[in-house]
């Protein structure tokens, strides 16, 4: 195999010898360290073999001495190929060329990629990451990945580990986000704790600082809950004033409304569409033959391919599609019952926006209210169970 | 009866110088015969394949027959389909249906 490959590379000839002293002319070749191959009986005084191109120059004079008559049945090997293109020199600097193109290419930085990150955000690793040099079209070979991870790690305190790889044109970034420090509380700075929103206490619990208000009460956003002034008895003038700790949990209400419509407008697609085709060439985007949206009503999607080979060599060229798809907008009545489901879910949909996250969600109450004129409006009320207090210092102090 | 004896041993006389102080050597001190002697070495791999190695000329080719000039003698090949393979000054590879293999004196 590897010597086949040898003799491909080195090129060989096929040839045809006739005449009658055919022993002769191959001990005489050995003898002159002309490797022959392949060597065939064809005929009573013929035989075909396999010579390189070396030997062949070599074989005249022995020819000419055994009698024998030399023919050349074929001709292969990389030489010979190579020979059919000496002629092409364009061709031949084009290969060159686009060889010498691809590795310049490959050299660049074209793409960023940023993983393990949950807290902070891509973004501001990626803005964190571009002053530090590593952006697109930076040569590849100036980022040191220890320093730019380093320096990562610096920038942002959230990130506990960073590791910077540079594959194909490529730069990966992997992160690990550590756990966050507790917050230091500072017991000198007196506070209150305050509502942050409205609600009805439903269990209070003071670490420290004077209860201000009783479970069952109703209280106001910015109420005082927990009152970090302390009056001392006898001392009614200058109470001790300090740092108020606890949680106070509280039923809290988001409500929205949404009117229940049995007119409905109803989108389809009609199947026709237009592409609207850029080129993006190092992160420019040229505009190849654009025309406005041919349709009245229409959805608008961009597709964004971007040329690469394999998964890490991406080269800096893309396509971007604007596709318009032609819609058609039908007016259709639903049935009430129908109109209410949608209503109401688009009233939770819009009330659960406003919940916080670490809320608890006790009841969901729906309920539908008609006007005289009979527009019926579905609302969605949701109860939850959530800790309302946040600190608020005490000015002045 | 003992003039016949007497011719054998002769004969036998007769064949023991025949063996060189080359081989009792090789034989000895345990060395590759092949080297020492100057004769050929074969390998063949099942009947198809035979690697000839320290030969002098090929006498006769022909797709059923070979015949090769070495220093113990002509080797005689014959099969079916015989093929040179590589031929160089040292080995010959021969490559076909091999039926038979013979030295000829």
């Amino acid at each position: 195999m590897l010597l086949r490959l040898w003799n491909y590379i080195k090129g060989y000839v096929i040839i045809f010898v006739e005449g009658y002293f055919l022993e002769k002319f191959v001990n005489i070749c050995t003898r002159r360290q002309i490797f022959l191959w392949d060597i065939k009986k064809k005929k009573n005084s013929a035989m075909s073999m396999k010579v390189s191109i070396k030997g062949f120059k070599m074989l005249r004079p022995i020819a000419r001495k055994t009698g024998c008559r030399v023919r050349i049945m074929g001709k292969s090997g990389f030489p010979f190929v190579l020979n059919r293109y000496k002629r092409r020199k364009t061709f031949i600097a084009g290969a060159i060329l686009f060889v010498f193109l691809f590795y310049f290419m490959s050299s660049f930085v074209w793409s960023v990629e940023v993983n393990g990150n949950e807290k902070v955000t891509t973004e501001t690793i990626i803005d964190r990451v571009y002053q530090l040099g590593v952006k697109p079209g930076v040569f590849k070979y100036r980022i040191n990945p220890h320093d730019v991870a380093s320096n990562l790690m610096f920038d942002i305190n959230e990130l506990s580990w960073v590791s910077v790889v540079v594959k194909g044109t490529k730069v990966k970034i992997e992160v690990s986000e550590g756990v966050e420090r507790p917050k230091l509380v500072n017991k000198n700075s007196p506070c209150d704790i305050v509502a942050t929103r409205d609600g009805v206490i439903s269990s209070i619990f003071v670490k420290s600082g004077l209860e201000a208000v009783k479970v069952g009460e109703t209280v106001k956003k910015d109420q005082i809950l927990i009152s970090g002034t302390v009056p001392i008895k006898n001392q009614e003038d200058n109470p001790r004033i300090l740092h108020a700790m606890g949680d106070v949990f509280a039923r809290t209400w988001y409500d929205a409304r949404v009117p229940v419509e049995t007119k409905v407008f109803e989108k389809t697609r009609t199947g026709r569409k237009k592409d609207n085709v850029s080129l993006v060439l190092f992160s420019k985007k040229i505009d190849l033959f654009h025309r406005n949206s041919p349709f009245v009503e229409y959805d608008q999607v961009n597709i964004e391919k971007s040329l690469s080979i394999g998964e890490d060599l991406v080269l800096p060229f893309g396509l971007v599609i604007g596709r318009y798809y032609e819609n058609n907008i039908i007016e259709k009545e639903i049935t009430l019952d129908e109109a209410k489901k949608t209503a109401v879910g688009n009233a939770y949909k819009k009330a659960s926006e406003n919940v916080p996250k670490d809320a608890q969600i006790v009841e969901i109450n729906e309920s539908f209210i008609e006007k005289d004129d009979g527009q019926v409006t579905a609302e969605v009320t949701i109860e939850c169970l959530e800790n309302i207090g946040y600190e608020r210092e005490i000015g002045g102090n | 009866m003992s003039r016949k004896k007497k011719i054998i041993k002769k004969n036998k006389k007769a064949q023991v110088p025949k063996v060189s102080l080359k081989e009792k050597m090789s034989e000895l001190l345990e060395l590759p015969k092949d080297i020492v002697l100057n004769v050929p070495k074969l390998t063949m791999v099942g009947n198809a394949d035979l690697l000839i190695e320290n030969f002098k000329g090929i006498i006769e080719y022909d797709n059923d027959k070979i015949r090769i000039n070495t220093n113990s003698g002509i080797i005689k090949i014959t099969g079916a389909g015989l093929r040179i393979k590589e031929i160089t000054s040292e080995d010959l590879m021969v490559n076909g249906d091999i039926s038979s293999l013979e030295f000829l004196k």
